[in-house]
């Protein structure tokens, strides 16, 4: 019968097949999604009311996947608890999913190192971001990568680029350009190029070298790079040996493709098929009205993927739930999505939108192009354009939400007010704007410590009875500060570009910091782990305390000791704790040094040292627990080496590291309320017990008199 | 035949002992598309519910039934658009329905004429007469669940060798369908189809060159956008056999009308007001135009095919795909938006005559046709 023969067949090929493995990176590493991606991982955020992740295991549910690893750093519980309960895990799912937790990897480059750490990768394996919305045939991708490692030995990654109009939108948000060579498509080199918004012009300078035995190649800058590879197990080993890569295009495939000792290959993929990634509010935006727009059939709303989905499509791309409750003269426009038991109220206008499940909508709102998640309440007569309203939230009657507003999580608005274009208003006030200013420049300090300080919801916007609170992207007005100005006259969607799009061009470090902040609880479970690896230790505190001595004593840039320091990290797989003990026991040694060679007094040596080498901590320590951690090893070191006037040393460097906005009042306060009470500090808590006393009464008096205090302080020093 | 590498998964899961396993896997395959065509899905449908049905428990048959019932009805939800697993089930379960009734009518001749239908005649007269003695009634009642225990047919048995039949019956009807088509072409005759992705019709048109070697010219119409690639290897396929092939755009479909003979589409469901779900777009506009210009249309269909259920919502049974076949990606600031459907509904006043492999039959037969094989009571699956 035709039946089992159609059966018979695959088992043979099935044997040759080894499996196959998927790499999926939940983690960006980024910052786009705020304040959004505060609450929630951005995988699980709702795009048309399906969890983004799902796309992703979609597409890998096509391809002949047998075990997927996802990749988790930031909020890992909430998605292994979203895995274990999601049909993924069910014995009918086509793959195993894994969830590995990653604490401390806070970029792609770290991410790599940890799995080949694990040893989980076998074979070749798929490596996508978990935030790709595709219907590309994985059979035709996986043929062609098959194809060309057994014409080429040297072949390491195929890469997936899929091809766009001149002027499609998606392409501009990491925009590079690609040279290929036109026969095999191998890739020869590979260049980001800045934002067309920003204007800056470029070039793209080819090393002659590369072009050699090539006969023809393309330059192509139309090809939207949707990260998903096909890498052979060399990749891992790759990023092991080159600690330094952290973002697998900027670093890898330029560093692979441009290395003459590696002489790997990059074969690039090219195709036809929808394949984008949801990397900023921009594309989050366009994805899901292509994707309502069957854009990336057979990948579509109504085939009603996740388990309890009961969506039905009606023309005009309209798709509705089972019991969706409409009044008789609301207008559903086109391309529209509604969940279950959501109610529209009379006469109520619906265009362009996706709205989630359990909404209530109003008598006479009207809401465009719109992203409402589950659960929120849009009172009579309310005017929504061009926004994202998040799951709980509750508008009043008569609100209006401009172009580009993005309402968090559990926010009240209450009646009647008007939202400027482009506000983020988040439920909660944003945990780590206070964290972030640890990591960040100076003067963004200044500007989140008033917000944190008192977080106020902000009144003038969600009115008295209202929650909500504002979030100011740090950066957006670093980056752009002159360009979104020009940018804002010129249309909606360019204006949402910059605003949205505000940390691209940000250097990696930065941007991993602060998903850092959220990982805290992992972080300590590694440190209790390390007595079991004592030897390591023994040779990290020597190694490293070296290390920094050198670094301190040749003059280095901070950013070359870090590096340095951070190769010793990696090698030995110590945690921060120890990085910071040593650099402490370094930095103390050169302030004894000072003194011993009565260079420099006390407290002017250990001044000088601290502000000239404490930004090091801000690499080495990223959230309170840990900068606390910070201070308790500057005094246990100091006791511990014996230095004459501990006091004065450890204060000195204390105020050294305040003042360099690495230590905030804060987390001073929080250490001295924990401080140990061990006798042996006593003699050196004195005078940082006044000091601390003295930030107290500074915090409360107005900050002109600051400068009378200090003085007076000097006084009783002396 | 090589497979795509989708089917090896089914084969892994379709080893494993656990039946709800498979279902899970089998609608998971339907939801996202994977299984390609009516005839392949009918096939699998079936296996698996061959698997189901020797693996199920009941107490009565109509036990059995509801847990079918329920099981075709989460297929069609998984897929609305595809027929082709419901038309089978049901088929199914008009085969048990059938043997249900058989049963009964043939263990209860005397209780029928005793019991029921005695006392309904002779109500009116009985009014004020005793009733009939309860413990009587239960007694015989007794009696007659004893009397079927006894002589239960075997419905795992007809389930099975149903599908068995049904099997057989799909694999070979092209064969039936040949045999009466063959007679239908005429020598020089202009043939057009604008649905090159049937097999049916490809079969067909090959075999009548083979047997009856006439010579007749056909017609392919592009079938833009999703069907392009394979009306040009229908094509192909055709003049390798020598037959006069031409492919045509959609666009010339009205002024070479009237030069065609005849319109042969093949279809993916038909429903019983003798409409048809076809799978390219463009058919419905090409039958329009044969009937303008009184050319007749055969659609030629295997009777799994038919279905029991009536179009009254058309744009609820038409499948509508991808957009990215129309246009080129977009810019989502100037975006246009576009409806591409894959299937196309052609409605019963422009099909000429149905040939299937029991016969030819007009459109306004086909009810006849559907409830000689399937219950009414069986149309709607939802609870």
């Amino acid at each position: 019968m035709a039946g089992k023969k159609i059966k018979a067949h695959p088992k043979e090929e099935m044997v040759q097949d080894d499996r196959l493995q998927a790499i999926v990176l939940t983690d960006s590493f980024e910052t786009r999604f705020m304040p959004l991606s505060n609450d929630k991982p951005r995988c699980l955020l709702p795009l048309a009311n399906v969890p983004l992740l799902e796309y992703t295991l979609e597409f890998l549910a096509k391809a002949p996947v047998k075990e997927v690893y996802l990749v988790c750093s930031a909020h890992a519980t909430l998605i292994s608890d979203y895995i274990e309960a999601s049909k993924w895990s069910f014995p009918w799912s086509p793959f195993k999913v894994f969830t590995i937790m990653s604490p401390e990897a806070r970029s792609v480059g770290d991410a790599m190192r940890d799995l080949d750490n694990k040893g989980v990768i076998a074979g070749d394996f798929v490596l996508m971001s978990g935030d790709a919305v595709t219907n590309l045939d994985f059979d035709k991708f996986w043929d062609f990568h098959k194809r060309m490692h057994a014409k080429d030995k040297d072949h390491i990654v195929t890469t997936c680029l899929s091809k766009a109009t001149q002027f499609h939108r998606t392409r501009a948000f990491e925009p590079a350009s690609f040279i290929l060579d036109k026969s095999d498509n191998r890739c020869l080199y590979y260049q980001e190029i800045p934002l067309p918004s920003s204007r800056v012009k470029t070039s793209v300078e080819i090393d002659p070298d590369l072009l050699e035995g090539v006969d023809e190649f393309v330059l192509r800058n139309d090809l939207i790079d949707c990260r998903i590879d096909i890498c052979s197990p060399l990749v891992p080993a790759i990023f092991q040996e080159n600690f330094d890569y952290q973002m697998l295009r900027s670093d890898f495939i330029k560093g692979v493709l441009s290395s003459d000792l590696l002489r790997k290959h990059v074969y690039a993929y090219i195709t036809e098929e929808y394949a984008a990634r949801v990397e900023s509010w921009q594309s989050y935006d366009s994805i899901s009205q292509d994707f309502i727009g069957r854009w990336c059939y057979p990948l579509v709303l109504d085939s009603n993927l996740m388990p309890d989905q009961t969506y039905s499509y009606e023309s005009n791309h309209i798709y509705k739930e089972q019991g969706v409750v409409l009044a008789q003269s609301c207008k559903i426009g086109k391309c529209t999505a509604i969940g279950s038991r959501t109610k529209i109220g009379e006469s109520a206008l619906v265009e362009n939108c996706v709205i989630g499940r359990n909404c209530y909508i109003g008598s006479g709102a009207v809401i465009r192009d719109s992203h409402i998640w589950d659960n929120t309440v849009i009172g009579n007569n309310s005017v929504i354009n061009h926004s994202i309203v998040a799951s709980g939230t509750k508008l009043g009657t008569n609100v209006v939400l401009n172009d580009g507003c993005i309402i968090g999580f559990n926010v009240v608005i209450e009646d009647g007010k008007e939202l400027p274009r482009g506000v983020r208003v988040n439920g909660t006030p944003v945990k780590d704007s206070e964290d972030n200013a640890f990591g960040l420049s100076d003067e963004e300090d200044e500007e989140e410590t008033p917000e944190k300080d008192n977080p106020e919801i902000a009144f003038e916007l969600c009115g008295t009875k209202g929650r909500g609170y504002i979030y100011e992207d740090p950066l957006s007005e670093d980056e752009h500060d002159l360009p979104i100005g020009e940018e804002m006259v010129s249309g909606l969607s360019h204006r949402l570009d910059e605003v949205y799009l505000s940390d691209s061009s940000i250097s990696s470090v930065t941007k991993s910091k602060k998903k850092r902040t959220m990982s805290t609880n992992s972080a300590y479970t590694d440190r209790e782990e390390d007595p079991t690896e004592f030897e390591d230790e023994e040779d990290f505190g020597v190694e490293g305390v070296a290390t920094v001595k050198r670094a301190i004593e040749n003059n280095h840039d901070l950013d070359t000791a870090l590096l340095e320091l951070n190769t010793l990290r990696m090698s030995l797989n110590v945690s921060y704790h120890e990085v910071r003990t040593v650099t402490v026991v370094a930095l103390l040694d050169r302030v004894y040094h000072f003194i011993a060679t009565q260079t420099l007094g006390p407290k002017d040596a250990a001044n000088k040292v601290f502000t000239r080498w404490g930004p090091m901590f801000r690499r080495e320590a990223f959230d309170p627990d840990e900068y606390v951690d910070l201070m308790n090893i500057v005094m246990e070191q100091v006791v511990e080496q014996e230095l004459e006037k501990g006091d004065l040393i450890l204060f000195s460097a204390f105020n050294a590291l305040y003042d360099s906005d690495i230590l905030e009042e804060e987390i001073i306060y929080d250490w001295w309320s924990h401080v140990s009470k061990d006798p042996k500090f006593d003699d050196i808590k004195k005078l940082v017990a006044k000091w601390i006393e003295w930030l107290k009464e500074a915090d409360e008096e107005s900050s002109g008199e600051e400068e009378e205090e200090e003085e007076s302080e000097e006084e009783e020093e002396n | 035949m090589p497979l795509p590498s989708s089917a090896q998964s089914s084969i892994a899961t379709a080893n494993s002992s656990d039946i709800n396993v498979t279902i899970e896997h089998f609608i998971a395959r339907l939801k996202r598309r994977q299984i390609d065509g009516p005839y392949a899905m009918a096939l699998e449908t079936l296996q698996l519910l061959k698997r189901f049905i020797s693996q199920a428990r009941w107490s009565h048959v109509s036990e059995l039934i509801e847990q079918i019932r329920q099981l075709a009805n989460r297929l069609e939800k998984a897929q609305p658009t595809a027929f082709a697993c419901g038309n089978v089930i049901r088929r199914i379960l008009a085969v048990v329905r059938e043997e249900e009734e058989e049963e009964l009518r043939s263990n209860s001749p005397q209780a029928t004429s005793s019991s029921v239908a005695e006392p309904m005649i002779s109500s009116m007269f009985n009014l004020l007469q005793k009733p009939e003695d309860k413990q009587q009634k239960q007694q015989q009642q007794k009696q007659q669940k004893q009397r079927s225990t006894k002589n239960r047919t075997d419905f795992r048995q007809v389930a099975i060798q149903g599908i068995k039949d049904l099997i057989d019956e799909i694999t070979n009807i092209d064969d039936g369908i040949q045999q009466i088509a063959i007679d239908l072409i005429h020598d020089h005759e202009i043939l057009l189809t604008p649905t090159p992705e049937s097999k049916t019709v490809l079969k067909f048109l090959l075999k009548t060159r083979e047997r009856s070697n006439r010579r007749f010219t056909v017609l392919v119409t592009e079938g833009f956008p999703n069907n392009t690639a394979k009306a040009h290897e229908f094509a192909k396929k055709l003049a390798q056999h020598n037959i006069e092939t031409i492919v045509i755009p959609d666009s010339a479909v009205f002024a070479l009308m009237s030069r065609v003979g005849k319109v042969i589409i093949g279809t993916k469901a038909v429903f019983i007001n003798g409409g048809s779900i076809s799978s390219t777009s463009g058919v419905s506009a090409v039958c329009e135009c044969a009937h303008e210009f009184k050319t007749p249309v055969f659609a030629v269909a295997g009777l799994y095919k038919f279905s029991p259920l009536y179009p009254f919502d058309v744009e609820k049974f038409v499948e509508f795909g991808g957009s990215q076949k129309v246009l080129p990606q977009m810019d989502p600031e100037h975006r246009l938006d576009t409806i591409n459907s894959i299937t196309d509904y052609v409605p019963p006043e422009n099909i000429d005559i149905y040939i299937t492999n029991v016969g030819g039959f007009a459109p306004s037969f086909i009810y006849r046709i559907a409830w000689d094989n399937y219950k009414q009571i069986d149309v709607q699956l939802e609870m």
